[in-house]
C-alpha cells in the first residue's frame, strides 16, 4: 500500500505518542524522539513496524515523538495514523484491530 | 482542575488585552502590527478561567508561545498540551511542517516535542519539525556531477531580473564549474515569486553551468523572521541575518558542496549592506564571499538596481528601465505593464528589496 497523504495522530502529552507518516521511497525510515529511547527504541519501532506490515506499507517516513506511551497506545495511534494516511478512515481494517 | 483549549480572538479587545498582559508577564513585550497581522489563529489553555498557556499560528510558523508553570500538575504538561493543539490545528489546514523562532534557553523544550535545531545565535534560534523539512528541500536540488571542481552560488530576489543580476551570475559562471542561483521565495515583492523565478531562468539560459533553484523556506526568509522576543532593534537585524547565514553555511552549502558565494556590493540599501557584513563574518573562511562591484550605467554615476526598474515602471519611464534589464525582462514588463502599474497603485511597496 502507498501513503496517499501526510497524516498525524496522537498527542505530545505524557504517556502518549505522536506519530506522523509521510510518503517515502526508501523503505520504512524512522525519525524517533523519546526520553526512553535508550531502553525502548527498538520496542517502539517493532510495534509500529508490525502495524505497518499488516497494512502492507513498505515505503514511508515515520516521525515519532514518544512521551512514554505503552505498547497498546503506540499500536492504537499507529492504526489511526495509517488509516488517515491511506485516506481510509471510514473503512477500518478489522483484522488488524 | 480542568485545562481547556480555547480560541483567543484578536478582534476582541478584552481578550487581546489579557493575552498581551499574560505574555508581558513572561517577558514577551513586543506586539507590533507587522508581527500581529501575520497571525491566523491564537489559542489559549485555561485553567478554570485563568489563561495559563498560549501560542499562535502564522503560516507554518508557531509564535508567541508562552506557558505559565504555576499550578501545573507535572513539568511541561501545559507546554506539551499546547504544542499538540497547535500542531493538530495546523494538520487540519494540511500543514505538517512547523517553524519556531525562540530564545536559546527554550531549545530543549522544543526538542523534547520533536523539533530540530536549524541554526542558533546568541539572540535567537530557529527550529523546525515535520515534513517536508530541510532534508527534503536539499534532496530535491540537482547535485553536481562527478568531476565538477568548483561550485559557486548566488542568491537573488530579482525584483525584477536586471543586467546587474546577469553580470553577477555571468561572473560566477565564468569562474566556477557550476553555479547555483537561489531565488528568494517570499512573495512580498512587486514581481510575484513565479514571475521573478521565470525571469531569472530566462535571463541565465545561455549560461550552461547555472542551476536556478527556488529558495524555499531556507534562503533569506530572514525578511520575515519573527523577532518579537528580541527587544533591541540593532540586535534584531543581526540575529535575523546571522541565522540566515548559518543555515546557508552549515546546512545548504555542505549538502551541495558550495565553496563560494557571490554578492553585489551594496552602497544603497542599509539592510542589505548589514547583511553583506554578516555574510563576511559568518561564511569565511570555509565559504569564500566574493563581493562584486555593482555595474553602473554609461555615465558611471548611477549603479544598476532593480529598485530603479520599479521606480521607472511607476513613472511609466520606458527608456529608464529598458536600459538596465535584459531583453527577456523587457519583454515581460512590456506585456504586463498595466498590471504591474495596477499593483503599485493598489499599494504594493516598491522601495524595499
Amino acid at each position: 500500500m502507498e501513503i496517499k497523504k501526510t497524516a498525524i495522530a496522537g498527542t505530545l502529552e505524557s504517556s502518549d505518542v505522536q506519530i506522523m507518516l509521510t510518503q517515502g521511497t526508501d523503505g520504512i525510515v524512522f525519525d524517533l524522539v523519546s526520553d526512553v529511547a535508550k531502553q525502548f527504541d527498538d520496542a517502539i519501532k517493532q510495534t509500529i513496524n508490525q502495524v505497518l506490515s499488516e497494512y502492507g506499507i513498505q515505503n514511508v517516513i515515520v516521525k515519532v515523538v514518544d512521551k512514554g506511551a505503552l505498547d497498546m497506545v503506540i499500536k492504537a495511534r499507529t492504526v489511526a495514523v495509517v488509516q488517515r494516511a491511506l485516506d481510509t478512515v471510514g473503512e477500518p481494517k478489522w483484522e488488524v484491530l | 482542575m480542568t485545562n481547556t483549549v480555547q480560541d483567543i480572538h484578536m478582534s476582541n479587545v478584552t481578550q487581546k488585552k489579557n493575552w498581551q498582559a499574560f505574555l508581558s508577564k513572561l517577558g514577551i513585550t513586543k506586539f507590533n502590527d507587522q508581527e500581529l497581522d501575520a497571525i491566523e489563529q491564537t489559542i489559549g489553555i485555561y485553567d478554570d478561567e485563568q489563561l495559563v498557556a498560549t501560542g499562535s499560528i502564522a503560516g507554518n510558523i508557531i509564535k508567541y508561545v508562552g506557558v505559565c508553570a504555576i499550578g501545573e500538575t507535572s513539568k511541561g504538561a501545559r507546554f506539551n498540551q499546547l504544542m499538540t493543539a497547535l500542531e493538530n490545528r495546523m494538520a487540519l489546514l494540511e500543514r505538517f511542517h512547523q517553524f519556531v523562532y525562540t530564545k536559546p534557553l527554550y531549545v530543549q523544550s522544543f526538542e523534547h516535542v520533536g523539533f530540530k535545531l536549524l541554526a542558533d545565535s546568541s539572540a535567537g534560534v530557529l527550529l523546525e519539525k515535520g515534513s517536508p523539512d530541510v532534508q527534503n528541500f536539499l534532496n530535491a536540488i540537482p547535485k553536481a556531477l562527478q568531476g565538477v571542481q568548483t561550485i559557486g552560488s548566488v542568491v537573488v530576489n530579482a525584483n525584477p531580473f536586471t543586467i546587474g543580476h546577469q553580470y553577477l551570475i555571468e561572473k560566477a559562471a565564468n569562474e566556477n564549474d557550476l553555479v547555483y542561483v537561489f531565488v528568494v521565495n517570499q512573495d512580498v515583492s512587486l514581481f510575484r515569486t513565479a514571475e521573478r523565478f521565470d525571469l531569472v531562468k530566462q535571463g541565465v539560459k545561455n549560461f550552461k553551468n547555472v542551476i536556478v533553484v527556488a529558495g524555499g523556506d531556507y534562503i533569506i526568509s530572514y525578511l520575515t523572521f519573527p523577532s518579537y522576543f528580541i527587544t533591541n532593534t540593532q540586535q534584531v537585524i543581526n540575529y535575523q541575518t546571522t541565522i540566515d547565514a548559518r543555515i546557508f553555511k552549515n546546512i545548504i552549502a555542505p549538502a551541495l558542496a558550495i565553496q563560494r558565494r557571490y554578492v553585489g556590493s551594496e552602497p544603497l540599501s542599509h539592510t542589505t549592506n548589514l547583511y553583506n557584513q554578516t555574510l563576511v563574518r559568518e561564511l569565511e573562511p570555509e565559504i569564500k564571499l566574493i563581493i562584486v562591484p555593482r555595474i553602473a550605467q554609461d555615465n558611471q554615476t548611477e549603479i544598476v538596481s532593480a529598485r530603479k526598474v520599479r521606480q521607472a515602471i511607476a513613472e511609466n519611464d520606458f527608456e529608464a528601465w529598458s536600459e538596465i534589464v535584459p531583453e527577456t525582462t523587457k519583454k515581460f514588463i512590456n506585456q504586463h505593464l498595466a498590471e504591474l502599474q495596477m499593483r503599485i497603485r493598489k499599494g504594493q511597496k516598491i522601495n524595499g528589496n
